[in-house]
């Protein structure tokens, strides 16, 4: 079976500065995996070839087996839909939209109807104990409820690979230790691929695997 | 790859760009009130432009279309024509009537008025081809050739305030009123202004002037159809009995094909500068919409991050162009309809909808919504995800 995420000979430069160089690595589907690493060392910008946000100068990567070197901006954004979710560390949810249109956003990109889109994001939203919240905005969340609401919208879509950059480094300890007893629980129940991005180390040793970057190269840290 | 049916329905792309444009506040309301400024310039300047060619068309109209008058350019050999003036009383079995004119400039006196006045002597015929009535008194009869008789035409009558009865001085001569014409209106087609001179009979204006010329003759054909034919026969037949005159035919419908023309000319120029205004509104919905993709990136960023396609984010940018134009379109018209309507008013015309102003502003607008929307929807497009992300 093939491997949730493949890296082969990857490169990335930015402005001549070699940014990540020859990196490659594979992902077993259901893995947790902490990228851990000091900053600018390549750990974001890792993350964001993997969820196709960003494409590599060289190298190819490989989605649940699915070449997407080449792919035209359409079919990243499909891939990203339908089998990666994102959680970012400043929540970037819309300020506009109510939190259950925010969990619904990627089911409309799809073309859900209206109605089933709300249905699952309303599901999702009791998944992650913000039942009671689904018509407020974001800005009359707390922080821990915006992640959540964020980690409910990555997971709306039901995605193989859920990415989270630094999804604590805004929150205090007990909503941060809420938030990563989420993210265990799905890998552990779902068997949804983990990937995330930190800073500390404590975090990281609840990861099965932790990938350490540095100097634009990526090693196996345990 | 992923080919099936992918992005947010039509009603829902809507409903999103509609409720962006509501967050967007004031800034939205000038965007759509500089399209609704070009388009209602576009609307009521087309509209004005009809009205105002439809006014004419009216006057010329009005002037009857069985109208003809026959210029006469003579050499000064030539004997005076009052001498002799033309028969005209069976020249065509297509003509009604028809009448000589000979006009001099005169001063008028009445007491102490005194007014320049242009004096036409005619025949009594020419009642018949002007359909001309007599408010006060009568009019000039076969019997009053050589009397010094004379009829006020409306508006003189007010400026010398004369009355039936009174003795008016027209050079050395006193000339009686014997009657005052109703107003007529002023006839583009005609060599003189009724409402504004003075009728005397033809043989009395040799008291005026000792050459007199006869310049024109008006005439009155039995229907609107044979003009053109009564045309060519009042025509050959002055050109038999002046000979030595050059003269000249014209029919109102040769006048009214050249305000066709003109006005046509005169809609398309100021459609022109509608336009131009048209074009101002749409800088501005394209400055509030580059402002918008600025001001948006990061929710560009994200919404890309969650599946949508860079067609997805065009859409959702050109449609909030759009709409904008669309209500810009719809205030522009109704704004352009009633400033064109109050024009006409305030000039004192009837009001009459170019049927093509409507169809023509709004598809412009929307026209200039789309081209200038789609330049921000497209740099919305183009923007790459992590770059977007990354905006702070």
């Amino acid at each position: 079976m093939s491997a949730a995420i493949s890296l082969e000979h990857v490169h990335r430069s930015l402005g001549g500065e070699v940014i990540l160089g020859d990196v490659s690595l594979s992902i077993a589907h259901g893995q947790s995996c902490a990228i851990v690493g000091p900053s600018g060392s390549g750990k974001s910008t890792l993350l964001n070839l993997i969820g196709l946000l960003d494409e590599p100068c060289h190298g190819r990567v490989l989605i649940g087996g699915e070449n997407m070197t080449g792919a035209s901006g359409a079919q990243r954004a499909m891939m990203r839909n339908r089998s990666i979710g994102f959680v970012f560390q400043s929540f970037h949810l819309l300020p506009r939209l109510t939190v259950l249109d925010n969990v619904a956003l990627p089911l409309f990109y799809r073309g859900m109807p209206v109605p089933r889109a709300r249905c699952a994001a309303r599901r999702q939203l009791q998944l992650v104990g913000l039942g009671a919240r689904m018509s407020h905005r974001p800005a009359e969340l707390s922080g821990g409820q915006r992640q959540r609401v964020a980690i409910a919208r990555a997971l709306v879509g039901e995605p193989q690979l859920l990415l989270a950059d630094e999804p604590t480094g805004n929150l205090d300890g007990e909503a941060a230790a809420d938030v990563l007893e989420l993210l265990k629980a799905l890998n552990r129940e779902r068997g949804v691929t983990l990937l995330l991005v930190t800073h500390d180390p404590a975090m990281a040793s609840h990861m099965q695997r932790c990938l350490n970057v540095r100097a634009g190269q990526v090693g196996d840290a345990r | 790859m992923l080919a099936e049916h992918y992005g947010p329905s039509a009603s829902q792309r809507l409903a999103e760009s509609i409720a962006n444009l509501g967050t967007m506040g004031r800034r939205a309301w000038l965007g759509l009130l500089g399209v609704a400024v070009g388009c209602a310039a576009v609307v009521a300047l087309l509209n004005v432009g009809h009205s105002a060619a439809l006014q004419s068309r009216q006057l010329f109209q009005g002037m009857g279309s069985e109208l003809l008058v026959a210029t006469l350019q003579r050499d000064s050999e030539t004997p005076a024509m009052t001498a002799q003036p033309p028969q005209l009383s069976a020249v065509s079995p297509l003509l009604i009537s028809a009448a000589p004119l000979a006009m001099a400039p005169v001063e008028v006196r009445l007491g102490a008025i005194s007014e320049a006045l242009m004096v036409t002597g005619s025949t009594p015929a020419l009642a018949t081809v002007l359909d001309l009535t007599a408010d006060q008194g009568r009019l000039l009869s076969e019997h009053d050739a050589h009397n010094a008789y004379l009829l006020l035409g409306a508006i003189a009558a007010q400026q010398l305030q004369a009355s039936v009865g009174d003795q008016l001085q027209l050079g050395r001569y006193l000339f009686e009123v014997i009657g005052i014409l109703g107003p007529i209106g002023y006839n583009p087609l005609l060599p003189v202004a009724v409402d504004d001179g003075l009728l005397i009979p033809l043989q009395a204006m040799r008291r005026l002037s000792s050459a007199p010329q006869i310049s024109a003759v008006v005439a009155l054909a039995r229907d609107s159809q044979s003009v053109r034919v009564a045309a060519d026969e009042l025509a050959g037949d002055l050109r038999m009995q002046l000979p030595g005159a050059e003269v000249e035919v014209q029919v109102p419908q040769q006048l009214l094909d050249g305000m066709a023309s003109q006005a046509r000319l005169f809609s398309w120029l100021l459609a022109g500068l509608g336009a131009i205004a048209l074009l101002v509104g749409g800088v501005g919905v394209m400055n509030v919409m580059l402002m918008s993709v600025i001001e948006r990136r990061r929710e560009i960023g994200v919404r890309m991050a969650l599946g949508a396609r860079p067609v997805d984010i065009a859409w959702l940018f050109l449609l909030e162009a759009v709409i904008l134009a669309s209500g810009g379109a719809v205030l522009g018209s109704m704004v352009g309809v009633l400033a064109a309507w109050l024009f006409a008013w305030l000039s004192g015309w009837d009001f009459a909808l170019d049927p093509w102003s409507i169809p023509l502003g709004v598809v412009s607008a929307l026209l200039i919504g789309v081209f200038f929307g789609l330049q921000p929807a497209l740099a919305a497009a183009r923007l790459q995800p992590v770059a977007a992300l990354r905006d702070e």
